[in-house]
């Protein structure tokens, strides 16, 4: 039964509908894999079996029936509150039906486990968090990436097929990259989100599916979407490159991938290549910054600062304190970038399909040491990745990253596709070219934590 | 100031003590971290010319901007 892990989440979903696979049995399964691969990965930070045969029981005939998944702990639940990575939060938390559990819920999905995530949301690298690092499978001494580290590295290690995160500045994306998954960011609004602790105030945070593939991620996000993504034609799909994104600070081994696999997309969909300008990247990626910092920081008293647990992160703690004393005016001033980058987007959406550049650019940094080596030399991954993510929360747009390639030390390299308001679908179809155009051979490449002997397994 | 960063050692003091916040010298530390991550590019946000663009009023963000 363990080998009916290795499948996708639609292999998944159509063998138990079939009757080809006994669900029980899968989640049995899926439970025993977790007991048995978690140790290396810390991947999953809490399961709850009897819960899980409750949801599975009551589970309904939905597109994911008796199929299990992973939740980020940005979640609540029914028997659960979200930690958010966190010893402690600055806002109330409590356990409930959140979107994302109603959507699986009602999909017939089984909630098997809790994914790790970096503390408080606030990195790209799941190094940090109150449960310790998630490890990520291609190399357990590597950063998963984050936010959503534990459901990216759930999925990689083959625990489950299909895994719930949240975007609020890359952190499906990230984790994706570096695990070699398929990650979706929503456009804003399109995804389910309530129930989420900053859901009233967030203009920046969607909940997004990370999976084996753009199919898997088409399932799961139809799922949290409430709606059919429906399969397109990208047939003469416009791609806009920003030569500087693509070419400029980016590890040669990354650039050379990302540009193979937009020549390939190009040729795939008998589109076209065109060089677009797409000035003050960086700072709307410290806008986005700004905002989601504004957001976060809603309701803190001075007072809660003095009394934050000490079971935060030296840097959670200084980090949050800093937070508190950026300028208004700023933030101000963000929300007019914000406005100019989404004219500016409107305009170039109007003479491109999809944007694409490298999701991250460089592959996964130690846990160690999470600095990454680009061509201006070595800097924080965090500070690296933020530039490249940060575009699509501020504006609204969707995003999508997927496998393109193996770094010489085997880790995953990826590339981003981002499309205007509402064409989600069109991103997963241009996902969907690119892997028909590379044979499949990233969204297949299993890292070798996941290839176990059946004994480990 | 002249390399375009405010000093972490008198804007961090200042904007903690304004907001009665307390911090132990681990703290301090990355808040100087922080500050030199993020204050040269904030500075350069707020040089960002932007008086052409009208903001928009409560923008749906799952749409283009309307104008």
């Amino acid at each position: 039964m363990s080998g009916a892990l290795d499948l996708g989440l639609r292999a998944q979903a159509a063998a138990v509908a079939s009757g080809e696979l006994d669900p029980g049995e899968l989640l049995d399964a899926a439970l025993a894999r977790i007991e048995a691969r978690n140790p290396a990965l810390n991947a999953v930070v809490e399961t709850f079996p009897e819960r899980s045969r409750e949801m599975l029981a009551a589970a309904p005939d939905g597109p994911l029936n008796g199929v299990p998944v992973v939740i980020k702990d940005e979640w609540p639940l029914p028997w659960r509150a979200q930690r958010f990575g966190a010893a402690e939060l600055t806002v109330p938390t409590a356990p409930g039906e959140s979107g994302p559990y109603r959507a699986l819920r009602d999909a017939g999905a089984t909630i098997v486990g809790v994914g790790n995530m970096h503390e408080l949301g606030a990195g790209s690298t799941g190094a940090v968090s109150y449960y310790g690092a998630a490890h990520n499978p291609w190399d357990t001494e590597r950063c998963p990436g984050g936010s959503s580290s534990g459901p990216a590295a759930a999925v990689a290690g083959r625990l489950v097929a299909g895994a719930v995160g949240a975007d609020g500045l890359g952190s499906v994306r990230f984790p994706a990259a570096y695990c070699g998954l398929t990650g979706l960011k929503p456009t804003f609004g399109r995804a389910a989100m309530e129930g989420h602790h900053m859901a009233p105030l967030t203009t920046m945070i969607v909940s997004g599916p990370l999976c084996a593939d753009a199919a898997d991620c088409r399932l799961l996000g139809s799922v949290l979407y409430g709606e059919e993504l429906a399969v397109g034609d990208p047939s003469g799909l416009r791609i806009g490159v920003v030569r500087s994104e693509v070419s400029e600070d980016v590890a040669p081994e990354v650039r050379a991938a990302c540009e193979a696999a937009i020549e390939a997309l190009r040729a795939e969909t008998g589109g076209e290549l065109r060089e677009i300008e797409l000035p003050d990247l960086e700072t709307a990626a410290l806008a986005g910054i700004l905002i989601i910092n504004s957001e976060s920081m809603s309701g803190t008293t001075p007072q809660q600062l003095n009394r934050l647990s000490p079971e935060l992160s030296p840097i959670a703690r200084g980090t949050l304190k800093y937070r508190m004393l950026l300028p208004a005016v700023a933030t101000a001033q963000a929300q007019r970038v914000r406005t100019l980058m989404r004219r500016r987007l409107a305009a170039l959406f109007a003479e491109v399909d999809v944007i694409a550049w490298p999701t991250v650019p460089a592959p996964s940094p130690p846990l160690e040491a999470p600095v990454v080596e680009l061509p201006s030399g070595a800097i924080g991954a965090d500070q690296a990745n933020a530039r490249s993510a940060a575009l699509a929360n501020l504006t609204g747009i969707p995003a999508i990253s997927m496998p393109v390639g193996l770094s010489e030390d085997g880790l995953p390299i990826a590339l981003q596709l981002q499309a205007a308001w509402g064409a989600d679908e069109l991103l997963l179809d241009a996902a969907e070219a690119l892997e028909q155009a590379n044979g499949r051979r990233w969204v297949e490449s299993r890292p070798p934590l996941a290839d176990a002997s059946p004994a480990e397994a | 100031v002249a390399d375009g960063t405010a000093p972490a050692d008198e804007f961090i003091p200042a904007g903690l003590a304004a907001l009665g916040i307390e911090a132990d010298e681990v703290d301090l530390a990355v808040m100087a971290a922080v500050h030199g991550l993020l204050w040269p590019p904030l500075q350069e946000l707020l040089a960002l010319d932007t008086e052409d663009v009208d903001p928009e009023r409560c923008p749906d963000l799952s749409k283009a901007p309307s104008a």
